[in-house]
């Protein structure tokens, strides 16, 4: 018995050591060459459906699920949100302000002036920020990176 | 009966190994269940404060985030920084997330911390690590629905299912079904 806790303990403690530093989320990334967020976002469309490396520190976590967070592009004001599905990552709200490498998809999200209120609306409550709905004047259409992915790095 | 020992036997073991695993589960599952009304996995402490600072601080992003980093007293390890907009300005150190607006010179210091036992409870009971561990929590599930069938016969006569634990177990199985009726149908 007193074999096996040691054993327990050695496993516990060598998981923790190899933890730290940086931690994986998802698959395993498999592209070498990153792309910069600047050049995503300058011509998305190029990009559509494709498997891209992004690289930004990160800047907001959905606080409820970890199911979305943004990182900063390589040009000042520029982000880019990585979505995943609920539950098949979850991003935690301690990586805030820590570097994050990203493999995934880019997606074109194209939602109605009610789905983009009503979206935008949400958000702003997980933020706990205000929000004008007078702000969206019609549809909406906006780019993100579907996270297959991570590694979030201290 | 010679079936009834064993049965109380396994039961009191297989309870034995399940009762750590059946507090992270119950604990996580308040927690998470209460997900609209506090986070159930960080503590955001947010303070807001004025911060002055003349145009020369603000001429420039490195001289903001100089500024801000030795006016608001923030003795962290400056990590990255980003400017969202014109107007403001994110600091990230190892301690707090730092927002600036540079109009109403508002600043936001946000600390975000793990609720300890709860987040790590609610991480293995939302089978976030996946892999192996979806199998012990499959094991886990099978368990508790062999402690809950064994736990039916553990004891003899009227306070057992020949009338006592008959009308109990009616009673705990109408329990979700009066809310199905309720709320679902």
């Amino acid at each position: 018995m007193k074999k096996i806790c040691a054993v327990l303990i050695f496993v516990l403690l060598s998981t923790l050591l190899v933890s730290a530093g940086q931690k994986e989320y998802g698959k395993k990334i498999t592209l070498k060459d990153k792309t910069k967020i600047s050049v995503i976002l300058n011509n998305p469309d190029k990009f559509l459906n494709k498997k891209v490396l992004v690289e930004g520190t990160i800047l907001a976590v959905c606080d409820k699920r970890g199911c979305w967070m943004e990182i900063s592009s390589d040009k000042e004001a520029q982000k880019i949100k990585i979505k995943v599905k609920d539950g098949e990552i979850v991003f935690p709200m301690t990586g805030i302000g820590k570097k994050a490498l990203v493999e995934g998809e880019v997606q074109k999200i194209s939602i109605t002036k009610d789905d983009a209120i009503k979206q935008a609306k949400h958000e702003a409550e997980e933020r706990k920020t205000k929000f004008d709905p007078s702000s969206i004047t019609g549809p909406v259409t906006y780019y993100q990176i579907k996270g297959l992915g991570a590694v979030i790095t201290e | 009966m010679k079936w009834r020992r064993w049965l109380r036997a396994i039961h009191r073991d297989i309870g034995y190994i399940l009762t750590g695993l059946t507090v992270i589960y119950s604990v996580s599952g308040i927690a998470v269940n209460h997900v609209d009304q506090w986070n159930p996995n960080y503590i955001i402490e947010k303070k807001t404060t004025i911060l002055k600072l003349d145009n020369k601080d603000k001429s420039s992003t490195q001289s903001l985030v100089n500024a801000i980093m030795y006016k608001s007293g923030e003795d962290e390890i400056l990590k990255n920084s980003f400017r969202p907009d014109s107007n403001s300005i994110k600091l990230f150190t190892e301690k707090h997330n730092i927002t600036y607006n540079i109009t109403s010179e508002e600043l936001t210091k946000e600390e975000i911390k793990g609720r300890p036992f709860i987040k790590e409870s609610n991480y293995l009971h939302l089978n976030t690590p996946k892999k192996i561990w979806t199998y012990v929590a499959d094991a886990f599930a099978f368990g508790l629905i062999f402690l809950a069938v064994s736990g039916l016969f553990m004891v003899k006569g009227r306070n057992g299912m020949k009338w006592r634990g008959t009308w109990l177990t009616i009673a705990g199985i109408l329990i979700p079904i009066l809310f199905l009726l309720l709320y679902y149908y």
